[in-house]
């Protein structure tokens, strides 16, 4: 049995995906990386417009990297992915983690999501801003979250298969979020080469 | 001077004001016009022309200059892009067309200067 060395972490805006991953590092004592990924692949790639393009999720800062130069930092950003998988021992938050690494069979692909009053309420206390603002900001992240999947690797954001498991941070603390998630990969084996024949249902 | 120490600074242009308040929505660490490059010299070695980029930020080690939309401003912008590129081609600077961001601030709660919208990040969530 081989336990999982990779966990990315897919979250909503507003779910405690941050919050949730990195605590999950700490508690599996695996490494982090979070922004580490775009700036490595911007580095790599000599694109770092790029990278200030990835993080405008909102579109405020205006950036339209060309289409040549787009695909260089997507294709490093996969590279940085995969060394860092080889490394082991590391939870992946965001980047399409879930999609890049999912032929791996030593990754755990964890989902977050929350109501999406909920996650506008946590977005309004955390910035100080109106319910209305936030609305604003998590559907524009949601967008570009669903885009960005669907553009760079025909998947659906929200298709449940992509994970091994969604987790709802509606009423769950994150110890209880993290927990969950240490369990999964502790007990998580890796599946044989050969397909799995589900009896007839 | 890096994004926590921001309220300090006074910004030349509010544009620039309006960038770094993006950047630190954003969690992005910046500091406002931390070198000047020199560009053209006279036969002394002195300096005639220099060029101060807006903003550094280390962790994509990129240099920025905001211009607005103004042909004539882009233009003279353009010219000291060129010849940056040409004796620092080893610095990375990019020249941002700032269009005008006030609606879009507003809608995502971006518009209030000096609250506590400053120095969080977005993209933690």
């Amino acid at each position: 049995m081989e336990h999982i060395r990779v966990i990315t972490i897919s979250r909503q805006l507003g779910s405690l995906g941050w919050e949730i991953a990195s605590a999950t590092a700490s508690n599996l004592g695996f490494q982090f990386y979070w922004r580490e990924v775009l700036n490595k692949a911007a580095q790599r790639s000599s694109s770092p417009e790029a990278a200030l393009a990835a993080i405008d999720e909102l579109g405020l800062l205006g950036i339209c990297p060309s289409p040549k130069i787009c695909l260089a930092y997507r294709q490093a950003i996969e590279q940085v992915m995969f060394e860092l998988a080889n490394i082991g021992n590391v939870v992946i938050l965001g980047r399409a983690g879930q999609a890049v690494l999912r032929n791996r069979r030593d990754a755990l692909h964890i989902r977050l999501v929350s109501s999406i009053q909920t996650r506008a309420e946590r977005i309004s206390c955390r910035h100080n801003i109106s319910l209305e603002s936030a609305l604003a900001q998590i559907e524009a992240s949601d967008r570009y979250r669903r885009n960005y999947l669907k553009r760079h690797y025909q998947v659906c954001w929200d298709d449940p298969t992509l994970y091994d498991l969604t987790i709802s941070t509606e009423r769950l603390s994150i110890e209880s979020a993290v927990a969950i998630i240490s369990q999964a990969a502790g007990n998580t084996q890796e599946l044989p080469e050969t397909t799995h024949q589900a009896p007839q249902e | 001077m890096y994004s926590s120490n921001k309220k300090l600074k006074q910004f030349a242009h509010p544009a620039e004001e309006e960038f770094a308040k993006i950047l630190d929505f954003y969690g992005i660490e910046w500091v406002y016009e931390p070198r000047t490059f020199p560009l053209e010299f006279d036969e002394q070695g002195n300096i005639l022309e220099a060029f101060t980029p807006d903003f550094y930020l280390p962790q994509q080690d990129l240099y920025v200059e905001l211009t607005t939309l103004k042909t004539t401003l882009a233009t003279h912008k353009n010219r000291k892009m060129r010849r940056m590129k040409e004796l620092y081609p080893d610095i990375n600077i990019k020249l941002f067309k700032r269009r005008e961001m006030n609606n879009l601030m507003v809608k995502y709660g971006l518009d209030r200067s000096g609250d506590s919208t400053l120095n969080t990040n977005n993209q933690a969530e």
